[in-house]
């Protein structure tokens, strides 16, 4: 396969400057009891289908639906489970961003999907195929508060059978790429080993969806080699808070794909197509083109619409040049 | 140190900063959008919310008053929007609904004019009891903005120092006795704490005020007991958001500075009864002077309804005066 483009996952939700921002204002709306839950998923719908048609028309191979449904990675799944309550608001690793997080009371349980309809309907009006994304366990299991289980090892295998369950429904909805969010892991290295069981119980319930495990916001030096154990398809490393990832490359092994991070989601700044074609060609002579993805660093969310918009557009062109 | 020169036996209160703004200042703000009304008329509005804010914490005994920031939104962008150097960026969310115009540095950082002196006058001019000045530090404005002018965030955050030590010294100048330069930001990042304190001594090196910083979110486990390094007389924290697990870490590593005690959740629609916000203190008690210690809420509390700002701050006062007694 041909180098490709992705996205993380996120993108900004407001309009570009002087847009009307309809789904806030169904939101607000919602929030008075003014209109229902039908109307707000129709907002979310349309927003929905602008987003994914702007990553298309961007250039872009693989595309998400935004996360037009979320506000963090985290509550849709938490709010979702037997087991967890919603808590309060922190800081979402080191960005200006917040999510609110899952505290543990009870036994965890599956108790239907939470990510199917919302992908089934981005797979319905992409052109392309759809990337569904859930976060990985691991993360889940840190950001989270156990007041249940006691045993961080026993609480990462509890949240992992559920999410092992929603991939397992994803890929029987359709899903081809499944993106599994695992940012806090590269603080972690103690839950390597524990993270190899955790996703191996994913990825064991998936016949031929392609999976990624996904980290961003640093490099994964204090995993190591080690990291390309998990039982994944492809890595997602970010080459813009990570530079560091570039050494780490060297030590993948063949026939792994590489999810490389290369315009910086959390800046302004816009670089030049001729900077990311230099970084994409770099990266290309070192894993081969044919197993490399590209991408932002992290999820676009943070920057404000006209900026992910032209770095998407940017990170396309930069690839198409080095694709040749 | 510049200790405080105030009366009583301690336990003052006080407040972190913003209050909320009363349906008149959104309606007015939402005019001016429209062009309905001029800049004077949305000032008078401000000037009236304002007015009301000092004449409540006035009323229920605040021992020093802030001014609620009825003419701020964000933070970061009300400094951002009146220093050259930095401009406003598009929309970015911060959770939920909530979005912001994210600054971005697109040139080097100065100052032109006073940007909060004429308010503090204003508010100051309202009450016999001492008004905070109130300005955002400058790793935090670094760190809540986008970058497109600066090799490195040192150079940014130096560069903001300067501007907010400025300000500083002219709020010293105009009489301002307590100033605040809040570093929410701060706990973010455990390998930038240097630079914070490194930002911090430029603004309070030359300053003869009470000074204070406010720190929020994050990960004070890991902070602590560095955070007492940043050179500030006193660090005000989040006590009610966290159940006073700060505690545990002064057992260890005694704080040796004037402390806000924030023991109301800035976040929840809850007005904590009175006899918790009591016991709250009571438990702090055991690890902090009261000498030493300011009561406030956790955070400022703008995105509270007015009433339930009310309701929070007058209890507030009420378990001080609980505690006080009990001295």
């Amino acid at each position: 396969m041909a180098l490709q483009s992705t996205v993380v996952g996120s993108y900004p939700k407001p309009p570009e400057e002087g847009g009307s921002f309809a789904l806030r204002k169904t939101l607000q709306a919602w929030q008075r009891g003014e209109v229902g839950e039908a109307e707000l998923a129709g907002a979310r719908r349309d927003l929905a289908r602008e987003i994914i048609a702007e990553q298309e028309a961007a250039g872009i191979d693989l595309v998400t639906d935004g996360h037009v449904w979320w506000d963090d990675i985290l509550t849709p799944f938490a709010g979702n489970m037997a087991g967890f309550e919603i808590g309060g608001l922190l800081r979402w690793f080191d960005n200006n961003v917040y999510y609110r997080r899952p505290v543990c009371v009870d036994e965890i349980e599956w108790r239907g999907p939470s990510s199917i309809e919302a992908w089934r309907f981005a797979q319905s009006v992409a052109g392309g195929p759809v990337k569904a994304v859930i976060p990985g366990p691991v993360t889940f299991a840190r950001l989270s508060v156990d007041e249940h289980y006691g045993d961080h090892g026993r609480f990462v295998e509890a949240i992992a059978s559920v999410l092992a369950q929603e991939a397992f429904e994803l890929e029987a909805a359709g899903a081809r790429f499944i993106q599994i969010d695992e940012p806090a892991l590269l603080g972690a290295p103690e839950d390597l080993e524990l993270a190899k069981r955790a996703i191996g119980q994913a990825s064991g319930q998936l016949e031929a969806a392609t999976t990624i495990l996904c980290t961003y916001f640093g490099d994964a030096k204090r995993l190591g080699a080690e990291l390309f154990e998990l039982p994944v398809d492809s890595f997602g490393l970010d080459f813009v808070a990570g530079p560091d990832n570039r050494e780490l490359i060297a030590s993948l092994p063949a026939g792994l794909g590489l999810q490389a991070g290369v315009v910086d989601a959390r800046n302004t700044r816009l670089e030049t197509t001729d900077e990311v074609a230099a970084t994409i060609d770099d990266l290309a002579s070192g894993v081969g083109a044919d197993n490399l993805t590209v991408s932002p660093s992290a999820g676009l969310e943070f920057l404000p619409r006209d900026k992910a918009k032209a770095k998407l557009e940017r990170l396309a062109q930069a690839a198409a040049r080095v694709q040749g | 140190m510049t200790p405080v020169d105030l009366p009583g036996p301690g336990l003052w209160t006080t407040s972190v900063g913003s209050l909320p703004k009363p349906d008149y200042i959104s309606s007015g703000r939402s005019r001016r959008a429209r062009g309905e009304i001029d800049k004077a008329e949305l000032v008078e509005l401000e000037r009236r919310a304002t007015r009301e804010w000092i004449e409540f914490q006035d009323s229920i005994g605040t021992d020093v008053l802030v001014d609620g920031e009825q003419y701020r939104g964000d933070m970061v962008a009300f400094f951002a929007e009146a220093l050259p150097g930095l401009e406003l960026g598009g929309l970015v969310r911060s959770y939920g609904i909530r979005y912001y115009r994210k600054p971005i540095a697109t040139g080097a950082v100065g100052r032109d004019d006073a940007v909060t002196v004429e308010w503090w006058q204003y508010a100051q001019s309202l009450t016999n009891k001492p008004v905070k000045g109130m300005l955002t530090g400058p790793y935090t404005i670094c760190d809540w903005s986008f970058n497109e002018h600066y090799a490195s965030r040192r150079d940014f955050v130096l560069d903001l120092a300067k501007v907010i030590r400025d300000e500083a010294l002219e709020l010293e100048r105009a009489g301002c006795r307590f100033i605040q330069i809040d570093e929410p930001a701060a706990s973010t990042r455990m390998d930038e704490l240097d630079l914070v304190i490194e930002g911090m001594e430029v603004v309070t090196e030359p300053l003869g005020a009470h000074t204070i910083t406010h720190i929020c979110y994050g990960d004070f486990h890991r902070a602590y007991p560095k955070m007492l390094d940043i050179p500030v007389d006193q660090i005000d924290l989040e006590f009610a958001n966290s159940d006073f697990s700060l505690l545990d870490d002064f057992a260890a590593n005694p704080f040796t500075k004037y402390i806000g005690l924030g023991i109301s959740d800035a976040h929840s629609h809850d007005v904590e009864p009175v006899e918790g916000l009591a016991h709250g203190i009571r438990r702090s008690l055991e690890y902090l002077l009261p000498e030493r210690t300011f009561v406030d809420p956790d955070c400022g509390l703008k995105t509270r309804s007015v009433d339930e700002a009310k309701g929070k701050l007058s209890n507030i006062a009420k378990a001080v005066e609980i505690v006080r007694g009990e001295l």
